[in-house]
């Protein structure tokens, strides 16, 4: 009985399959360029993971001798400070009497650090921000979205009014003022420190678009007959909205989340580089923000790997994006 | 039909394929029909079954990329048109060929008064002034049975209704007494009481300007009282030509009986109309043989069908059928 | 159109009510009292507590009375004034209130403001009226009519904000009205090009320039672009210097605006192009006999002035905001350059007004590119 259950299941997939994910996500896979960037974004999250793990480890088993990845240590002082890449050196470490030699592989900064790990922890810094503020900004403009568009009325005037008003201060100026209030402020008691109040900020101010994107979709949908199937067969307004109308929208929450994370992680540079940002850790925006004074006098490779850095992760994200676009949704295809 | 003095527009093997991402659509093949001068010729087929594109075809309006014209020779008036240079082309667009399209809603451009539409046609093709040339636009919106044009030449598109819209688009492509209209379904977007003035205005043009038209319809009603020769195309090919008169009188092949099965007839006492089985065949996947044996009666469970594709052959004089028992199932 | 207009006007109040709202909560609720941070580490109470008053942080927070600072008042020398006071049914005929009593009025009335208690009877039976003697005030009315007066007071330095806005203005559009202006020539251009060649490897490859150009950082335009432009080839100068005229020291930087801001300009204006590219007017065009750039330039464009025409007036607001990072790094006295300066020294009264002032011109800005929308294309009508 339970093997023919199985059985049936299992002939009655692909007919279920063949839907708008599974066309996109085929449609998807046969473009070669896209999937390439797909995996380059992949790298850039395990690494970020891998870093987390690696940190949380350490928290833990620390005192039981467990040291972490050499990789990952990017406190450690490596070599000379200001050291070229790709050179042999040799220096003396301050508590030791004997000379070493060593390498690294993309230099160092001024105090000896090598900027390839810093650079790969940065992924870890920016990834983090990007992602909670991407949550953090779903989180309020979806279901806000949703309610609006489907019970109209007072609840949508006041919705709309709300974001009118967020979406009537220019962006910049709303996520600076967000972002210096929440730096190191407490709220319901607990302090807020370093990328907290950065992904804090921008997750705070970024919902306005999803939320109106989500409102006008669910109004377009709420009439259709499958809404009208479920209203018929006793659904409550919660499932419908949940249950029915969310997953038909939902391509356009990960076309939307996928093509504004890069936005994300270039704000996360810019607000790191004002200071606004983690500062106890390294950061791709807190690297150029050290690097741009030295850059005269010739370090050129701690702001070039900072740049190289972000360019690769925003490259394939845009790529990705467009082309997820492009296969998920092809009403909104620009070409 | 092959002498060339009576021939105005003459298609011969024509193939226009699309090379899209998905890959390559056949939208035309090896299509070949003629339009007599003066005469009215309807190509009819259900939708994508290439007869816009034949269209655009001989307009040369294929965009490309992804649509080419890959292959035939189309004759206008002596002159061969896939020859030409883009430079002839334009003067021919809008003076000897014009063409009217299927959505009189969009087919206007939105931020100009019709009048404005109209005038830059004839100020295109005809050396004429500014005032002069709107005379002509007041002139031809009084033709196309418009009321009080002197007023409605500065309207907008928005502002008329959609038969109003299809006359505007005539008064367009006739403004310049083109000798070849080509009406991509000129009624189809328009409820049934306005179809038939528009198609009545057509007829009254028609005679008045000794003008050739190709009319490219879905609906077999629409062809009967207005079209001298019919053009049937299934799946990118023509599957039938003939007479208009000879075709509805007997078809010849199984799909324009199919068609003609499922037009409701006076005097008929019928629960519900015959309609054809099946759907037309995604263009990236044509089924093999006859394009048409999965919904054919007869090729449905014949292995010839299936396997051989029927070439486009002379039945009886006058008469092409590319059906491999056009000229057997006479009873059929 | 005129009901129209004044419709929109009525709307915009609920909009800059709201901003204000959100100005107050984040600046006041969640900023909360800096009077500390602005009187410096070594500051004395007496100190703290004046910096308190000036700038208002010991005002209520949304409905309440005006306080009273501690030398407008004095401790009683009997404590027990006010209470003997009382008790004596038989004392003065008038009642001379003095501060203490006043400061026990006024407790009163706040503890209870909502019970209809502003009125105390005092015990020889005569009436205590708290409300003739207490300012109404708290700091979200004040906040409004800083607002609503255009008067926002002073920043930390104690500079007049509103005349720091003014000068900050000039400077910035200096910088952002030309880069505006020439990126959108360029980028117009370009995306008709593209429209031109649709589909072709010169689509491709300038789609593709535009997504490496939109993939790499603000950050790195700015500093590449002043390290080799100004500081190796010395061909601008690196910072902004008073003593020369504006319009040097600005080439740079709206050079490098440009170029930085091309990948997204494109790409919006080459899907706004192909948009209507792909409207069956153009084809109708094309059937007339057109030459393709007559189709493009009179056909297209027209129709595609109406997003591009909404978009420029929504942008112009922006322009006035300056540049934050071009700002900084030029050394550009804009309002740019004053918004770095607030965020580092956790200036809130500057942002503050700043925000509201924004939000003002893009509020009016937006009704602005309504009644172009109705311009432009005629198929719009105020109703």
């Amino acid at each position: 009985m339970n093997n023919q259950e199985v059985t049936t299941d299992m002939t009655q997939k692909p007919v279920k399959g063949r839907s708008l994910w599974s066309d996109g996500i085929r449609r998807l896979r046969k473009r070669k360029f896209a999937m390439v960037c797909l995996v380059i974004v992949l790298i850039y999250f395990a690494l970020a993971g891998a870093i987390y793990i690696d940190e949380v480890l350490q928290d833990k088993f620390g005192e039981k001798g467990y040291e972490g990845i050499s990789l990952f240590q990017w406190n450690e002082s490596i070599g000379p400070s200001y050291q070229k890449p790709w050179l042999d050196y040799e220096w003396t470490p301050e508590d030791s009497e004997m000379s070493q030699e060593g390498w690294t592989f993309f230099g160092t900064d001024f105090l000896g650090r090598s900027t390839w790990r810093r650079t790969l922890y940065g992924a870890k810094t920016s990834l983090t921000v990007a992602l909670c503020a991407s949550i953090i900004s779903l989180l309020i403009g979806v279901p806000l979205g949703a309610i609006a568009g489907y019970f109209r009325g007072w609840v949508d005037d006041v919705i709309v009014w709300f974001y009118t008003t967020l979406g009537t201060i220019p962006y910049i100026l709303l996520l600076m003022a967000f972002a210096v209030v929440l730096k190191d402020a407490t709220l319901f008691g607990h302090e807020i420190k370093g990328a907290t109040s950065v992904y804090l900020a921008m997750g705070l101010t970024s919902w306005v678009g999803i939320c109106r994107l989500i409102r006008g979709e669910i109004i377009k949908r709420k009439e259709s007959e499958y809404v009208l199937a479920a209203r018929a067969l006793g659904c409550s307004n919660g499932r419908i909205i949940f249950k029915h109308l969310l997953p038909n929208v939902f391509h356009i929450i990960i076309i939307n989340f996928s093509l504004r994370f890069v936005g994300f992680i270039h704000a996360e540079v810019i607000l790191s580089f004002l200071g606004l940002g983690e500062t106890d850790r390294p950061s791709w925006g807190g690297m150029i923000d050290a690097a741009r004074t030295e850059l005269a006098r010739g370090v050129w490779w701690e702001m070039t790997a900072a740049t190289v850095a972000i360019f690769f992760i925003s490259l394939a994200l845009n790529i990705f994006g467009d082309a997820l676009r492009d296969c998920l949704d092809p009403k909104l295809r620009t070409d | 039909m092959t002498d060339n003095n009576h021939t105005l527009l003459s298609i011969r093997n024509l193939s226009t394929h699309f090379f899209t991402e998905q890959g390559l659509v056949k939208a035309v093949q090896d299509v070949s029909f003629d339009i007599p001068l003066g005469k009215t010729l309807a190509v009819v087929g259900e939708s994508g079954c290439g007869k816009s594109v034949t269209a655009l075809s001989v307009m040369r309006l294929i965009p490309w990329p992804p649509g080419k014209i890959v292959a035939g020779e189309i004759e206008f008036d002596g002159q061969l048109l896939l020859d030409a240079s883009e430079r002839r082309m334009r003067e021919i667009r809008g003076n000897d060929i014009a063409m009217i399209f299927q959505e009189p809603m969009t087919s206007l451009n939105p931020v100009f008064t019709v009048g404005n539409q109209i005038v830059e046609a004839v100020k295109l093709h005809q050396k004429k002034s500014g005032s002069e040339a709107w005379t002509v636009a007041v002139e031809m919106m009084r033709k196309v049975g418009i009321a009080d044009p002197e007023r409605r030449v500065e309207e907008y598109p928005h502002q008329m209704s959609g038969g109003m819209r299809q006359r505007v688009m005539i008064a367009i492509a006739l403004c310049c007494s083109p000798a070849l209209l080509i009406a991509d379904e000129p009624t189809t977007a328009l409820d049934v009481t306005i179809q038939a003035q528009i198609l009545e205005l057509l007829r009254d043009l028609q005679r008045r300007h000794q003008m050739s038209i190709m009319m490219i319809t879905h609906d077999l009603g629409v062809v009967a009282e207005n079209a001298d020769h019919i053009v049937v195309m299934y799946a990118s090919r023509v599957v039938e030509k003939a007479d208009s008169e000879e075709l509805f009188a007997k078809p010849l092949h199984p799909y324009t009986q199919g068609l003609l099965r499922s037009l409701p007839r006076l005097g008929e006492k019928k629960e519900r109309l015959d309609v054809i089985d099946g759907a037309v065949p995604n263009p990236l996947h044509f089924p093999s043989g006859c394009k048409f044996h999965p919904r054919c009666p007869i090729g449905k469970d014949d292995s010839r069908c299936q396997t051989e594709e029927p070439p486009l052959k002379e039945i009886c004089p006058g008469r092409h059928a590319a059906c491999w028992y056009a000229g057997e199932n006479k009873d059929e | 159109m005129t009901a129209y207009i004044i419709r929109r006007l009525l709307y915009m109040i609920p909009i800059v009510f709201g901003v204000l709202l959100v100005t107050f909560c984040l600046f006041t609720l969640v900023g909360g009292d800096i009077s500390v941070q602005i009187a410096g580490k070594n500051a004395d109470a007496e100190t703290i507590a004046e910096i308190r008053h000036e700038y208002g942080f010991d005002k209520p927070l949304f409905v309440g009375y005006e306080p009273l600072v501690d030398d407008q008042w004095k401790e009683p020398t009997d404590p027990n004034v006010l209470a003997s006071y009382i008790e004596s049914p038989d004392g003065d005929d008038t009642i001379i209130l003095n501060d203490y009593q006043r400061i026990v009025a006024i407790e009163n009335a706040k503890r209870q403001w909502l019970g209809g208690l502003f009125k105390q009877r005092l015990s020889d039976g005569r009436i205590l009226d708290a409300w003739s003697m207490l300012d109404f005030n708290s700091q979200f009315l004040s906040h409004f009519k800083k607002a609503v007066t255009f008067n926002f007071g002073r920043d930390r330095e104690r500079q007049k904000i509103s005349e720091k806005l003014l000068q900050g203005v000039g400077p910035s559009l200096a910088l952002t009205v030309p880069m505006f202006i020439g990126s959108l020539i360029i980028s117009i251009s370009l995306s008709l090009i593209v429209a031109f060649i649709r589909g072709s490897v010169g689509d491709f490859v300038i789609v593709v320039v535009c997504v490496i150009l939109m993939s790499i950082p603000y950050l790195s335009y700015i500093i590449f672009g002043q390290l080799f432009f100004a500081y190796e080839l010395d061909w601008f100068p690196i910072y902004y210097d008073p003593s020369r005229p504006m319009a040097v020291s600005v080439v740079l930087p709206i050079l490098i605006g440009i170029i930085a801001g091309l990948g997204v300009g494109v790409r919006f204006y080459r899907t706004i192009m192909l948009d209507e590219i792909r409207s069956d007017y153009v084809r109708t065009a094309f059937a007339k006999g057109l030459t393709t750039p007559k189709v493009l330039f009179k056909h297209v464009l027209k129709n595609a002035m109406i997003p591009i025409v909404t978009n420029v007036v929504l942008s112009l607001p922006r322009l006035v905001l300056g540049s934050l990072l071009l700002e900084r790094f030029f050394g550009i006295p804009g309002l740019g350059y004053l918004m770095i300066e607030a965020i580092n020294s956790r200036d809130f009264f500057v942002l503050n007004a700043m925000t509201f002032m924004m939000a003002l011109l893009i509020v009016i800005f937006t009704l602005v590119a309504d009644i172009c929308y109705g311009w432009v294309d005629p198929r719009v009508k105020f109703e």
